[in-house]
């Protein structure tokens, strides 16, 4: 080792290459000014090499009192330390310097003191200063000293595996008694599973008996239970601090002051704490299903063999990066359930593919729901501050993983049937919405039956939030069968891995099952509520992704919404509807027409049935004779009211009443319109806008209040030409 | 997709394997798991055998049997047991031991394989105690404690005592789990103390499991007094005792006492003649179980006019066991015990969550 240390070639060229490479680390980021200067300020601190050098060669024996020398070397060096920090050699040295006690050992704690590292502590010097503990002549006010310095300085270390190897030596110093505590938490940064072993826990258990229960050493015994939970178990209380001491005072902030003096990124967290626990959730609790499990490394383990040696508990994984360097070796803990808690854990468990782990946490979900919000009996919204914490992180998890648990569904299946429709609805329907696709045959029995009830029994709020959440599951089942059909070439069946028997055209009956019942909840959900508006919004949301499916999600797909909703949109007293419907309008000739045309091209596309384009057609051809043609009431179409009937409403010129110049939802810009086109004109003729000329204007003005919709519509479906009476552009079937 | 696209990248893979289970943990891991879990509600069964005295004192030992029989259990259910093996119960004795006294001091580590702990835990199988063999072998732990101030040579006292078990559990379930998981979904525990929640929180850490409460169903309160009705001929159950409770104000509980031959002939008048009679396995049905529990109601209300209907069996007990609807069993005569145990773990089974 002590070959090792000592500098290769002579001390001068040793220690220069360093002050360069110290120089340069520092200079690297700052401009060529600041580097001139600091360079001329490095040639005036030359002293402190030759001070260094001074240190590295000094005889042992040497007398401290009264020598000028060292007192003038030691002004030196503690002055760049606090300064500029000390480069690696120089730590090496001034390290090797005080603990060889060379002249005694009162200058010891005084270069303890300035050892702050520029930029790493070598490894080495560590571990020989730890070998110097063993001569036994170090005062035990120093020997602490040293340790507390290892511990603060412990992530600039720039290597760990000399002083792993040593961690026998290291052990052998927790009988000392005034040592012992900083000896644990060293050893607690450096424990490895290979490193637990049964006479070190027994050796601990003793130190117990005699000291009693004393953190650090509670610390360390816990970290050996991570390892190691088949030699030694513990519960810890839980208002007890499980957290080592911040012993790293002295150095702390001269070590935060050179660190942001050189830019360096400042250590984040020196010292390292053991699992902090979250002090909210803690508190008493009567039920303690939803209380997530604490994430631990499993006891019972298999014969240990030379790869569960390997293993890592998912416990001891801090980051990222720590959890891909052990990817293929990653113990999963001992309850499914923590995973909960920690999103560093999910990312593993996206990423692992085992059947059993992802059994496990179904149970306890399915578990903690079932006991919660079924089997509760009376208490059922005692607990519900609770409850909702619970559903809110089971729905982040859902997000996070980007999909949903079958624990949760079966769990909702059953809670359907005795919901109320209002108990933590958003987190319910937010629980719904995550529901794969379910076989047509089934679909009825456990989502429509029960949700029909609770539609017609509840609050418009509560239609509105129903329609969102089976808009978002469809949106759901959409993205999951792109993303499939795309990788399987258009064939969710043809895969030999799927244990599921799910079939395109399974899987579209699902999702016509779906648009239907959404369809027929609209049609008398807009009849019970009015036709309210904000209902009316959530639904055209809806159909603005079903008149999508074919295009956007690649399902060979095209559903009408029904009249009950086409209708009520069309008549709506507010333009934002009635565009969203010209939009959605537009869509549905796009998709048709692209769908045709691919039916033309290739054998394999899909046909749509010529019941879609009748409808099509029928809604097309009405909504331009009622905005345009001002021919409302046209024999064959899908509103038809008698002629006598119309006549005793006594409305004059029935027929034009939903024209864009009459419709309730654009008289407002009609008449902004007329005053500004006429501005003379004291009465009102709205009549007149549909004159060509005022009619194009018209037309561009109500374009330019963004009804991108309605433009988008007019522009596919009015052939070039202008003025008033143009007919309808139909798709053929 | 293997055979298609080979060289598709790691990331890709397993997204689309992510997806896969996506689809499969809908509907395929639940038919994977032969119970759908929300697609087919599960129900009690609607038809048993009847009991037939099961001698089972010839295989179980006396100590365990004098344990099961002697005491009022507590009811719970457990979800599968993940890896946990009844060839390693040696090495959960002595965790379970550990584990108590960690928990009973709180703050000290405790050696695992140390024997001075003040609590000794032993986890013993009951064999034989099955009736298919799909069941896991019914595995008993024994808690025996020395008092605080004790001499040295004092023996241990036993302090708690509990038991997981599986009778007859529904095939198609216990064969859908996988390897991995051992299924004892009944749990009795003798009520001692705050034992009864350590145990439970060692196997819920060591074998991710969860317990719940299992209460006893009007239903199966109903069924276990046909069941035992069933048995007068051959072994006597003295008196059929049951207590409602009826929701009045206040509330009014009604003790309703049958004589033995009363109960059994009673019985023997709404039994089938076709299911009565002997050559095919006896069976009994839940028409029968509902007009014998009709004709006791009738009887008590031509005397007392009111309804039982209104009400909620809350307990019954014959000579051969007793039975509460919060969840508390005790089993007098172990001949029968086969037959009651069987109800109870289809009971539990119906409770787990998938």
């Amino acid at each position: 080792m002590a070959a090792q240390l000592n500098l290769s070639g002579p001390p001068d060229s040793g220690l220069s290459s360093l002050t360069d490479q110290s120089m340069s680390s520092r200079t690297s980021n700052r401009s060529l000014r600041v580097a001139e200067k600091e360079r001329r300020k490095n040639e005036a601190e030359d002293p402190s090499v030759l001070a260094l050098q001074y240190f590295y060669n000094v005889e042992a024996g040497t007398p401290v009192n009264g020598n000028d020398e060292v007192e003038r070397n030691l002004v030196l060096v503690e002055q760049v330390a606090y300064r500029n920090g000390l480069s690696p050699e120089a730590i090496s040295i001034m390290l090797e310097f005080a603990m060889s006690l060379r002249m005694g050992h009162s200058l010891c704690p005084r270069v303890l003191k300035c050892l702050i590292p520029v930029t790493v502590v070598p490894q080495e010097a560590v571990v020989r200063g730890v070998s110097w503990l063993g001569v036994g002549k170090i005062p035990v006010s120093t020997q602490v000293l040293f340790i507390k310095w290892v511990l603060t300085v412990f992530d600039m270390i720039d290597a760990k595996d000399q002083l792993r190897a040593i961690y026998g030596f290291i052990f052998s110093f927790v009988s000392e008694e005034n040592l012992c505590p900083f000896i644990c938490h060293l050893l607690y940064l450096l424990t490895s599973k290979q490193i637990v072993r049964v006479f070190r826990v027994r050796k601990l258990l003793e130190l117990q008996s005699k000291l009693g229960r004393q953190p650090f050493l509670l610390n360390l015994l816990s970290l050996y239970k991570v390892f190691c939970p088949e030699l030694v178990t513990l519960s810890i209380p839980s208002r007890s601090k499980s957290v080592f001491k911040n012993h790293n005072m002295p150095w702390k902030s001269a070590l935060f002051a050179v660190q942001k003096r050189n830019g360096s990124q400042v250590a984040s967290s020196i010292s390292l704490a053991s699992a902090s626990k979250d002090g909210t959730n803690r508190r008493k609790r009567k039920h303690h299903h939803l209380e997530i499990p604490v994430l631990s490394a499993v006891v019972n383990k298999q014969p240990q063999t030379e790869t569960s040696r390997r293993l890592v508990p998912l416990v001891q994984i801090q980051s990222v990066a720590e959890l891909l360097e052990n990817m293929d070796h990653i113990e999963l803990p001992a309850q499914m359930g923590s995973l909960l808690g920690s999103s560093l854990a999910l990312q593993y468990l996206d990423c692992v593919q085992d059947e059993s782990a992802l059994l496990r946490l179904n149970f306890w979900i399915g578990y903690a729901l079932h006991e919660e919000l079924l089997f509760c009996g009376d208490g059922a919204s005692q607990n519900s501050e609770e409850s909702l914490q619970f559903l809110n992180k089971l729905l982040s998890t859902q997000h996070f993983l980007q999909e949903g648990f079958s624990s949760s569904d079966a769990f909702l299946y059953k809670f359907l049937n005795v919901w109320d429709g209002s108990l933590l609805r958003p987190q319910i329907l937010g629980l719904l919405s995550n529901i794969p696709v379910i076989p047509s045959s089934q679909i009825g029995r456990l989502l429509f039956e029960p949700l029909m009830q609770l539609f017609f029994t509840s609050s418009v709020f509560f239609k509105c939030g129903l329609i969102e959440c089976l808009s978002n599951m469809l949106l759901k089942w959409l993205i999951w069968h792109s993303v499939y059909a795309l990788e399987d070439d258009l064939d969710i069946s043809l895969n030999s891995h799927t244990s599921i028997n799910m079939t395109l055209s399974g899987f579209k009956d699902s999702v016509m099952g779906l648009v239907d019942f959404v369809g027929r909840l609209a049609s008398i959900g807009l009849q019970l509520e009015g036709c309210h508006s904000l209902l009316l919004s959530f639904i055209l949301d809806f159909y603005t992704m079903v008149c999508d499916t074919f295009l956007k999600y690649g399902l060979p797909l095209v559903v009408m919404p029904p009249p009950g909703v086409f209708y009520p949109a069309l008549f709506a007293t507010d333009p934002v509807s009635v565009d969203r419907l010209a939009f959605i309008m537009y869509r549905y000739k796009v998709n048709l027409t692209s769908a045709k045309s691919q039916e033309k091209l290739t054998e394999q596309a899909f046909h749509i049935s010529r019941q879609t384009f009748r409808e099509f057609n029928n809604y097309t051809v009405y909504m331009v004779n009622c905005l345009w043609n001002s021919k409302m009431f046209q024999p064959g179409m899908g509103v038809q009211l008698r002629e006598e009937l119309l006549l005793k409403s006594n409305v004059p010129q029935y027929w034009t009443s939903f024209d864009l110049v009459h419709h309730p939802a654009f008289m407002s810009y009609a008449i902004d319109f007329h005053q500004k086109c006429w501005p003379g004109k004291k009465d009102i003729d709205l009549d007149s806008i549909k004159h060509s000329k005022p009619w194009s204007w018209y037309l561009e003005y109500l374009f330019s209040q963004g009804y991108d919709g309605l433009a988008l519509f007019v522009q596919s479906n009015i052939r070039a030409g202008q003025g008033n009476g143009q007919q309808g552009d139909s798709l053929s079937t | 997709m293997e055979r298609h696209h080979n060289s598709v990248t790691v990331q890709r893979r397993s997204k689309t394997k992510s997806y896969r289970l996506s689809y499969r943990s809908g509907i395929g891991a639940a038919s994977r798991l032969g119970f759908t879990p929300g697609l087919t509600a599960r129900r009690l069964n609607t038809s048993r055998k009847a009991p037939k005295s099961n001698n089972i004192t010839e295989k179980v030992t006396k100590e365990q049997l004098a344990l099961l029989v002697k005491t009022e259990w507590k009811l719970s259910y457990v979800t599968p047991l993940y890896q946990f093996r009844h060839t390693q119960l040696k090495s959960y004795s002595r965790q379970l031991s550990a584990f108590i006294a960690a928990e009973k001091q709180q703050g000290l580590a405790v050696d695992v394989e140390g024997t001075q702990n003040r609590f000794r835990a032993s986890f013993s199988l009951v064999q034989e105690m099955t009736e298919s063999v799909d069941d896991a072998v019914t595995v008993l732990i024994q808690i025996h404690s020395k008092p605080l101030i004790a001499r040295q040579d004092e023996p241990r006292r036993p302090v708690w005592s509990g038991w997981l078990t599986c009778i007859n559990g529904n095939l198609e379930y216990l064969r859908s789990l996988p390897k991995d998981f051992i299924c004892l979904p009944l749990f009795c525990s003798s009520e001692a103390g705050g034992l009864t929640s350590l145990v439970k929180s060692w196997f819920q850490q060591s074998f991710d499991c969860c317990f719940g409460p299992l209460e006893i169903s009007h239903t199966s309160l109903q069924w276990l007094m046909a069941l035992w009705t069933n048995c007068q001929p051959e072994s006597s159950i003295r008196q059929l005792k049951m207590i409602w409770t009826l929701p009045v104000e206040p509330q009014l509980q009604v003790t309703y006492t049958v004589d033995a031959e009363d109960a059994w002939q009673l019985w023997s008048s709404v039994r089938k003649e076709n299911t009565a009679g002997a050559g095919e396995e006896n069976s009994i049905d839940i028409e029968e179980v509902m007009s014998f529990m009709q004709g006791l109601k009738g009887h008590f209300f031509r005397h007392f006019r009111l309804d039982l209907s209104a009400g909620r069996l809350n307990e019954v007990s014959t000579a051969l066991g007793s039975a509460k609807h919060s969840g508390r069993i005790k089993f007098s005569n172990s001949k029968y015990m086969i037959t009651t145990l069987m109800l109870l773990t289809e009971c539990a089974l119906l409770k787990m969550p998938i």
